[in-house]
């Protein structure tokens, strides 16, 4: 069956498989909340190399890298079925791109798909203001700040596919991809 | 009043907070007592509050709807003035604190 997809569809297909490829896996030593900042800080430090010749271009890439791949993975473990996280990543064309694939449940994937239509039609910055003022009268968390963050202040292009697999599980694939400073040490 | 583990630190020295280091906390709930140290403080009577950020490297979204929540409550105390020093050292702070002036418009935002 065809992924259902939203945001941006040339994101969702594009290939990602020159890049480097990570698997956090559930095993027995299980995953944590503390290995998505873990993860994020050495994708950070692999990705942001070839930007080192510009003090300025290196700590921009850095921390831009470091906070979409931590809001991408933590979403990942917190929101995840017991399983594997695949996370893939690379530098193409002047963008950071990062896909993160893991598997949901049926009530969480349609909570998801639910702000994901809102997100449609409504300007980022907007709906991540009414969000903020919505979080601080309820304490539900889930509210999908992180992603309305990327979008709104870092200007990141994303898309998001949901595949059933067996059962009530869900597979769930992120692609998100923000603009990188300009290469000094290619 | 302080509040830290091995990545962060936070405390108050009388009218002003002080965040430092990389905040990854995992939600709301994570959050909440550095959330009670800081509510207390903006309802101790005095006439500016101030958040020094300078020293705040990194901050994960439920931390940035932490600041989001303070400034609002901030913004419920009619005569109390709320400060936020940052830094363009750090790139999130030039990109987000800003939404903080939309959500509260006579919050002193200054980023050196």
């Amino acid at each position: 069956m065809r992924p259902t997809v939203y945001g941006s569809e040339s994101l969702a297909g594009i290939s990602l498989d020159s890049g480097t490829r990570l698997t956090l896996t559930d095993g027995p030593l299980q995953l944590g909340w503390k290995h998505s900042g873990m993860t994020s800080d050495f994708i950070a430090e692999v990705m942001a190399l070839r930007y080192s010749g510009s003090k300025k271009g290196y700590v921009q890439a850095h921390h831009d890298i470091g906070y979409l791949s931590n809001e991408l993975i933590e979403n990942a473990v917190k929101f995840r079925q017991p399983g594997e996280i695949l996370i893939e990543a690379g530098i193409f064309d002047g963008s950071f791109l990062i896909r993160v694939q893991n598997t949901i449940d049926g009530v969480t994937s349609s909570r998801f798909q639910q702000l994901l239509h809102r997100l449609q039609s409504r300007d980022p910055g907007e709906l991540l203001l009414e969000q903020i003022e919505t979080n601080a009268i309820s304490t539900a968390s889930g509210s999908g700040l992180g992603l309305l963050t990327l979008l709104s202040d870092y200007d990141a292009k994303m898309a998001w596919a949901f595949e059933e697999s067996e059962g009530e599980r869900i597979i769930l694939t992120t692609t998100a991809a923000v603009a990188m400073p300009p290469s000094s040490n290619p | 009043m302080e509040i830290s583990d091995e990545n962060f630190r936070v405390w108050a020295e009388q009218n002003e907070v002080y965040f430092d280091g990389v905040f990854r906390l995992a939600g709301p709930d994570a959050y909440a007592p550095i959330y009670s140290l800081i509510t207390g403080l903006l309802h101790e009577g005095h006439k500016q509050v101030t958040f020094n950020l300078t020293g705040l490297e990194f901050l994960n979204s439920s931390g940035i709807n932490l600041l989001a929540k303070l400034t609002i409550e901030a913004r419920k105390m009619g005569d109390l003035l709320l400060v936020v020093k940052g830094t363009h050292q750090y790139p999130w702070q030039a990109k987000s604190l800003p939404n903080l002036k939309k959500l509260h418009p006579l919050l002193d935002l200054r980023l050196a």
